[in-house]
């Protein structure tokens, strides 16, 4: 009887949501569905005692796995540039540092390796937290170029800072070699597969949750208008600093699993790219949209993976793409900026709303997306 | 007069060399819609500015209730009752008319960090935001874009937004700028019934002289950042001295009224 009841409204629900529970099915099923097409085993292949991490469907988890800490990364900028409007130049700042304390604790400390794992992850992404409460409060005052310069600023300190220490192995860095077995993702790839797939969902989540909460409601508000905010009672001061730091600690979230995934820990953490970015997928994939990041951060992944080994035949001179990859990721940035104004999702939305609203009622023009 | 609700004295700013805001000492009784007149650049919006705290005086105090609120905060001093509207409207552009009401309802509520629960969950503040903009005639294009708005509409969502923060003092810098004077009455009348509803005080820049003179219980007139003269409409409609810099000809007391 209840359940009958009930089951109008789950099958409206689920119809709702046909679309996301479809694609989490895949991602779930992800590393056996490669497997099968290309007879391959998602656990790897079994060598003596032990098993390798061989095939394609593990070489496949990698490749999602890269697109999962991108999009990680791609989502908490989004967060503080998309939802509060608050330009960071210096986003690579927490990816690093968490990426550092995770090292340094499973590396240079003696305590147990699980023990060390936890009180890594936990104490980076705290840090990261500290670390951009602490900026927010020095420079968030500041207008909006001021901070970003600032940002960028303390980014490259640590950068310099880290590629001259000597005790983390300065510009080489370091290999992480100690991992619990069932995190080592050259022990077993899919166990960390389904690990960094439920990062990005809880990501995804939480971040939603947040910027649908009076919070976000407010972050929004600043990002709109900044000053008509405060004038209604709101001191946007803290608004700025909730932003900051959970972007900071999402972005460290990434970092983190950064390093678990290539068990090397190293200034190139801190570099400009893992700024610059997050920056560009943000925007090609829609500022300020749930799914901007999503797709600008998959879709510019993929586009990486597919094009990294090949070749273009230009009249008899052979061009490796990997040679000319910032290149041409510049030409796809244009591109992607002429064709989609407001990022792909941003334009969608936009395209949809016209299509939903009376003709001769006037239409958004200005650069934010609607949700 | 003891009974000020907010008061300044001596306010002075100047911006460079130039001296917008020049000595000016005002008080606002408890209860009455004050005006303030005075030609483009006499300094009207800079004194609002002073007031609100969005910019802070070169020179002189303000007082709020008795207390010298000169150094708090624009948002501190939303939280004591003091709400603005702008002569320039300022919005919140890509968010919903909706959504602007309920951010301004939201505003001096305690549920802002309440990042666990929806906004939309909290039925006061949309209850309140609904309210408003049936006051305001903007309930039809809630879900609207506010970017989307025509001029007059965006005018009343400026208004509907300081009620929803519900102050007890209420700064409005020319409230029907812009608007095209078929739309007036109708904004005149949102304002009326502010001043019905009692126990508000309203500060008011405005340039229709007969709008000033109906409404006022006082009117303060400026000229090149300093007060020119004080008094209720029917001394200030006189005033000579007044008549000569700013009402000129523009104004003529209606019918029967004239002293
Ligand atoms: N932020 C500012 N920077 C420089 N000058 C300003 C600023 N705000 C106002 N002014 C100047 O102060 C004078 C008074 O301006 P305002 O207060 O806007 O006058 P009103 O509102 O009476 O028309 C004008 O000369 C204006 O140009
Ligand atoms: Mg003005």
């Amino acid at each position: 009887m209840i359940q009958k009841q009930n089951s109008p409204i789950q099958r409206g629900w689920l119809r709702r949501n046909a679309l996301p529970l479809l694609l989490f099915a895949f991602l779930v099923l992800f590393p056996f569905i490669v497997g099968a097409i290309t007879d391959s085993s998602p656990y790897g292949v079994v060598r003596g005692d032990r098993m390798i991490m061989r095939g394609e469907s593990v070489r496949w988890q990698s490749v999602l796995i890269e697109a999962y800490i991108l999009i990680i990364l791609a989502m908490s900028y989004n967060l503080l540039f998309g939802f509060t409007g608050v330009i960071s130049f210096g986003h690579a700042l927490f990816f690093g540092t968490s990426g550092y304390v995770l090292g340094l604790m499973l590396e240079y400390t003696a305590i147990d390796t699980t023990l060390a794992l936890f009180v890594g992850a936990a104490l980076g992404i705290v840090l990261c937290g500290v670390l951009a409460l602490v900026i927010g409060f020095v420079t968030l005052r500041l207008k909006g170029v001021y901070f970003a310069i600032f940002t960028l600023a303390v980014a490259e300190m640590f950068y310099i800072f880290f590629s001259r220490w000597q005790l983390t192995r300065a510009e080489d860095g370091f290999a992480i070699t100690e991992l619990p077995a069932w995190l080592d993702p050259s022990q077993s790839r899919i166990n960390f597969y389904y690990l960094s797939l439920a990062a990005v969902i809880l990501t995804f989540v939480f971040i939603r949750r947040l910027v649908n909460s009076p919070s976000g409601a407010v972050f929004k508000a600043i990002r709109e208008n900044e000053d008509r905010a405060q004038s209604m009672g709101y001191n946007t001061l803290n608004y700025k600093l909730l932003s900051i730091m959970f972007a900071g600690m999402l972005a460290g979230v990434a970092g983190l699993l950064q390093v678990i995934l290539n068990k090397k820990v190293g200034p190139e953490l801190l570099g400009v790219s893992y700024t610059v970015d997050p920056l560009l997928m943000t925007i090609i994939g829609g500022i300020g949209t749930f799914t901007g990041p999503v797709i600008g951060a998959g879709g510019l992944h993929f586009l990486d993976v597919f094009l990294r080994d090949a070749q273009i035949n230009l009249g008899g001179v052979v061009i490796d793409i990997a040679n000319i990859w910032a290149l041409l990721l510049g030409v796809i940035f244009i591109l992607a900026v002429i064709v989609f104004p407001f990022g792909i999702v941003g334009t969608w939305q936009r395209w949809q709303a016209r299509r939903h609203r009376h003709p001769e009622k006037p239409l958004p023009d200005a650069a934010a997306g609607q949700d | 007069m003891t009974d000020a609700l907010l008061s300044a004295r001596g306010l002075r700013k100047t911006f460079g060399g130039l001296v917008a805001v020049d000595d000016v000492s005002i008080e606002i009784a408890a209860g009455m819609t004050h005006s303030i007149i005075g030609p483009n650049g006499a300094g009207k919006t800079t004194l609002f500015n002073l007031l609100t705290g969005r910019y802070h005086p070169t020179r002189g105090v303000v007082v709020y209730k008795g207390r010298d609120i000169t150094a708090l905060p624009v948002y501190k001093r939303a939280h004591l009752g003091i709400g603005r509207s702008f002569q320039i409207t300022n919005l919140f552009p890509n968010l919903t008319v909706l959504e602007n009401a309920r951010l301004a309802a939201q505003a001096l509520g305690k549920d802002n960090f309440r990042i666990f629960r929806l906004a939309t969950s909290f039925d006061s503040y949309i209850r309140r935001a609904y309210e408003v903009l049936e006051i305001t005639g903007l309930r039809e294009v809630a879900a609207l874009p506010a970017n989307t708005l025509p001029h007059g509409g965006k005018r009343k969502l400026e208004l509907a937004m300081i009620l929803a923060c519900d102050p007890e003092l209420l700064l409005l810098d020319e409230p029907t700028a812009g608007m095209a004077s078929e739309q007036v009455p109708e904004l005149i009348q949102i304002i009326d019934r502010i001043r019905e509803q009692g126990a508000k005080t309203i500060v008011m820049v405005e340039h229709n002289m007969s709008v000033v003179m109906n409404i006022s219980d006082r009117i303060t007139v400026m000229h090149q950042g300093r007060v020119l003269a004080e008094g209720d409409p029917r001394q200030i409609a006189a005033d000579r001295m007044v008549q000569a810099v700013y009402l000129g000809e523009l104004y003529d007391l209606p019918k029967g009224e004239s002293a």
